[in-house]
């Protein structure tokens, strides 16, 4: 028993509980890095929106500059892969004009897998 | 005879403690808040905080880079620092000719500022052709005088007849430093560590002028690095502080006991 006293010296404990906890985040992220964002697009009504753009923009030093766009498939999803960002912007737009707000975008480290609230798109004005 | 109440001697040392502890709490709320330092009023309590500055700090800059150099440095200066200062601190406890005037010239050592041995420092560095390498940045940090009289006056502090008795034993000089001395001297060893962590650690001057790649650069170059790359970040400028302070509050706290200690005594023996 007094063989393992040491561990609870803060010398040792202190260092020891950093390595694990640094450990656990390293390997909970090497689990879930693969940068993929999903989420849906949907109308005022709740309803899915299939064939909307959804574009990603990425931060810059000054701006948001767009880095890659997908289009939703027939249930209003869309999905981005390989995404080695932590932070950026999403939009959804369609051809008829109708566009979502932009939803920021920040993640816990780079290449998070996220699943994003839906974008919801509004009436074009005027 | 009653005691006077010792809560008004809390109070007031509580309420000095917080004044104190204000811009440490000002630069961690600035970092999870990133909200404006001018701003007017100023909140006291934090609104909507988050990590993300955080996240930012260690992606916009190669803050993991910057750490591991920091990390090298100092435990090199850490390194160099219990190996020397031991070995001079225990010589000095010697009795042998010119040692009075060896420990003037260390004393009037300690008066010249490190500015002004800059230029004769980095030409010995230069020489030795480690400029731009985890040992240049370490090289003045080695050994520092102050910590060479902490260990004397601890070595001093040690009763003569058990080191005697060491020797008779025929343990050799080294051996009685390790065995003996230095158990008997964990507050000065916790003092210098303590020491060396918070100079190299934070250490600019000497690192800026030593290193030419932004490879080789350390935590406070990193945060001059961000300054000027970064300019509309305070949320992240403070974050980056935040990291930078945490690992040296960290050790003090750790040995704060020992570091006390130990200068109190380096301070009545010396």
């Amino acid at each position: 028993m007094s063989r393992w006293r040491f561990l609870g010296h803060r010398f040792v404990a202190v260092p020891l509980a950093l390595v694990i906890l640094i450990g656990g985040w390293n390997i909970y992220i090497a689990f879930n890095d693969d940068g993929r964002i999903r989420g849906e697009v949907r109308d005022g009504t709740g309803a899915p929106v299939p064939g909307a753009t959804v574009i990603f923009f990425e931060r810059n030093f000054i701006n948001y500059q767009e880095m890659k766009r997908t289009v939703t498939d027939a249930s209003g999803a869309y999905r981005f892969d390989g995404m080695q960002v932590h932070v950026g912007q999403l939009e959804a737009r369609t051809a008829d004009g109708r566009l979502s707000a932009r939803r920021q975008l920040r993640l816990w480290f780079r290449a998070q897998n996220v699943e994003m609230a839906p974008l919801v798109l509004e009436a074009p004005r005027g | 005879m009653r005691r006077a109440p010792s809560w008004p001697r809390h109070a007031i040392m509580i309420a000095v403690s917080v004044l104190m502890l204000i811009p440490f709490y000002w630069v961690l709320k600035t970092s999870l808040t990133g909200e404006n330092i001018y701003a007017y009023p100023p909140r006291i309590v934090p609104v909507d905080p988050h990590l993300y500055n955080y996240v930012d700090v260690w992606y916009l800059i190669p803050f993991p880079r910057y750490l591991l150099n920091s990390l090298i440095v100092t435990a090199m200066a850490i390194c160099g620092n219990l190996l020397f200062n031991t070995a001079a601190g225990y010589a000095l406890t010697k009795q042998f000719p010119g040692r009075r005037w060896i420990v003037l010239l260390l004393l009037s050592c300690m008066l010249i500022p490190f500015q002004a041995t800059i230029i004769p420092a980095y030409l010995i560095t230069a020489q030795l052709g480690v400029l731009n390498t985890h040992l240049g940045i370490a090289l003045p940090l080695l050994s520092t005088i102050i910590c060479i009289f902490i260990f004397k006056a601890s070595f001093e502090s040690v009763p003569r007849s058990l080191i005697d008795a060491a020797r008779v034993d025929g343990l050799g000089e080294w051996r009685i430093v390790v065995r003996i001395l230095l158990p008997l001297s964990k507050s000065a060893v916790a003092t210098n560590v303590i020491l060396t962590f918070i100079w190299s650690w934070n250490a600019f001057m000497w690192p800026l002028i030593v290193t030419r790649s932004p490879e080789m650069q350390t935590l406070p170059l990193g945060l001059a690095r961000f300054l000027s790359v970064l300019e509309d970040t305070t949320g992240a400028l403070y974050a980056f502080v935040v990291l930078v302070l945490v690992p040296g509050l960290a050790i003090f706290l750790m040995a704060q006991k020992e570091f006390i200690r130990g200068l109190t005594s380096g301070a009545t023996k010396g």
